[in-house]
């Protein structure tokens, strides 16, 4: 037996990429830090009622369960830690203010999102609680921008949508169950055929509004293209008007957006806007979001909410720079040896003890050499 | 650059005139090639030729940009991480049950008994039977399903039909219509975002050319 295979879709990170995820894990955390973000750290595992918000089956099906042998209830491991951080500021912090917290970890699918994607991804992430301003996804969407770059993407190009437009325009046509799951799944895949069928037998109004949707995405324009296809309901309105001036908000600080009125797809408890940064050489969005308004409810305290958060570990395919060279130095405590070690490792030199390295394996270039007190270094052949 | 992902034969030579209304002419054919990247008149465009029921997984991944893939292939796939904006309306087919000419399925059915049915297309083989409120054994095979109901592998099968000549050779009878089938554009969705100005005249010559 092969005992050291692991599960499909679970890996270990090696030396190299667990360089990179931990210097961009430090990285923006500090970025985090510096606009008043408090890190949380909620726990791998709690019960599987406070894991979902609202009913959610999709994080549902994602999450992994076991029982608790002091309680007899069900634990699931998480599969996403927003909602665990929502718990903490709707029920644990209870603060009346704008509370910011960020959080980062490792979350652990049933099911891969792809047959590449890891079923262990490490997510990192900010969200904003107590503020429904657009000034706050503003924010939220400026740190994203600025950890992907801090990741090394430079050029990512962000699609803005919100989820209001299709809750309005369901409701309005009173769909529901199986009918309403139908027409989400068909904008989600800008199914334009299936859209048509299924939305058939609907007010025309809404309809012709439905079969709108998916061809409404691209620049700025698309919203006045939206406010001329889709029918003038109060919440279609003023989804509209929150598209739009996070769009010039957005231009004022040089971040170029799309629109992507179909834009559905991100995790069920979102009820606003969505957001999601693509970058060239990578199939999926990079970086997601968006608001989530009534996920406190569910623990007792409705806040409006919005953040962000991205999956380090798919950040790894980037280029990052090799690790510094180290020094090779010999072991035992000659004289000054144990001196000049420290010495080297204050000045942030990696040194490296010989206990049997092979210099290449360890990343040497150079080694200590010298004897009675005189150390110093020099390049290894 | 914007790669095409299609299959050889029927999907291929119909999509030849879609391809043309965008200005795209493929430099050789694939049948007599063999080659599996097949350049066009465009140095932006390429083409690659993959088994019919890959193309989904090819532009899920982004392997291909864009392809053209038959609805059965879609739903077996689940269409997730792809757009499918146009119905193009070629490659037209019908999913269908079918059974050994003589075959009393429509009292099997009623029984409650359950029901043994070959197929390719398992996914959609299952929900069509659950919807009906009827028990079935699947059993999954790649190919030659109408030899399943004859050597007695199977009771029924779920294939698709297009002429039905298949059928009647092996003196099988189509019992029940499924849905149709016809082929689809299908666009990776970060490709549509991030390669917007050259895939996005794409897709509108080929609405054009089919009509919508």
């Amino acid at each position: 037996m092969r005992n050291w295979i692991l599960p499909e879709n679970i890996s270990d990170v090696l030396p190299r990429e667990a360089r990179q995820i931990e210097a961009m894990r430090r990285g923006i955390l500090d970025l985090f830090g510096r606009y008043g973000y408090e890190l949380v750290m909620p726990p791998l595992v709690e019960y599987v009622e406070s894991l979902f918000v609202n009913d959610d089956p999709a994080l549902d099906l994602k999450t992994f369960k076991l029982v608790d042998e002091l309680t007899g209830r069900q634990m699931g491991l998480r599969a996403d830690i927003t909602p665990q951080v929502a718990r903490i500021d709707a029920h644990i912090l209870n603060r009346q203010g704008v509370t910011r917290l960020c959080y980062t970890g490792s979350v652990v699918n049933t099911r891969p999102d792809g047959i590449l994607s890891t079923r262990e991804p490490r997510q990192i992430g900010a969200e904003l609680y107590g503020c429904a301003d657009i000034a706050a996804d503003v924010e939220v969407i400026e740190l994203m921008f600025e950890s992907l770059a801090l990741a090394g993407l430079g050029q990512v190009r962000l699609d803005i949508g919100h989820i209001g437009l299709f809750h309005a325009l369901a409701d309005a046509a009173g769909l529901n169950g199986e009918a309403r799951d139908e027409v989400f799944l068909a904008l989600q895949q800008k199914d334009l055929p299936t859209l048509r069928s299924a939305t058939a037998r609907l007010d025309p109004a809404i309809a012709q509004g439905l079969t709108a949707l998916p061809t409404l995405y691209g620049n700025v324009d698309v919203i006045g293209r939206a406010r001329a296809s889709l029918p003038a309901l109060p919440a279609v309105v003023a989804a509209l008007d929150a598209l739009a001036q996070l769009g010039d908000a957005l231009a004022a600080r040089g971040i170029a957006i799309r629109f992507d009125l179909a834009e559905v797809r991100s995790s069920d408890y979102h009820t606003g806007l969505v957001f999601a940064a693509y970058a060239p050489g990578f199939a999926n969005a990079v970086a997601r979001g968006g608001r989530y308004d009534s996920v406190g409810e569910k623990f007792g305290r409705s806040r409006p909410a919005t953040g962000f958060s991205l999956d380090l570990r798919e950040m790894t395919r980037l280029p990052f720079p090799a690790a510094k060279p180290a020094i090779l130095a010999p072991a035992g405590e000659a004289p000054g040896l144990l001196a000049a070690i420290r010495a080297l490792r204050a000045a942030g030199e990696t040194v490296v003890v010989d206990l049997g390295v092979d210099p290449a394996e360890a990343g040497c270039d150079r080694r200590l050499v010298g004897g009675q007190g005189d150390w110093r270094v020099e390049a290894l052949a | 650059m914007i790669t095409i992902a299609l299959s050889k034969g029927r999907i291929f030579e119909e999509t030849l005139p879609l391809l043309a209304a965008a200005g795209v002419v493929p430099a050789e054919a694939p049948e007599s090639s063999r080659k599996l990247i097949i350049g066009t008149n465009r140095d932006d465009v390429r083409l690659i030729i993959v088994r019919a029921s890959d193309v989904p997984t090819y532009v899920q991944y982004g392997a291909a940009d864009l392809g053209v893939a038959g609805r059965d292939v879609l739903i077996e796939h689940g269409g997730a991480g792809l757009y499918q904006p146009l119905d193009l309306e070629i490659a037209k087919c019908r999913l269908m049950v079918a059974v050994q000419n003589g075959f009393d399925y429509q009292g099997a059915v009623q029984q409650g008994a359950r029901l043994r049915v070959a197929t390719k297309y398992t996914d959609q083989a299952r929900e069509h039977f659950a919807a009906k409120g009827v028990h079935v054994d699947l059993i999954k095979l790649y190919g030659s399903m109408e030899l399943a109901p004859l050597v007695g592998l199977a009771d029924a099968i779920v294939d698709l039909v297009s002429t039905g000549g298949t059928l009647k050779a092996n003196d099988l009878v189509a019992v029940e219509h499924i849905r149709d089938i016809s082929s689809r554009l299908i666009v990776n969705q970060a490709a549509l975002k991030l390669k917007e100005e050259q895939i996005q005249p794409m897709i509108d010559a080929f609405a054009g050319a089919i009509g919508h």
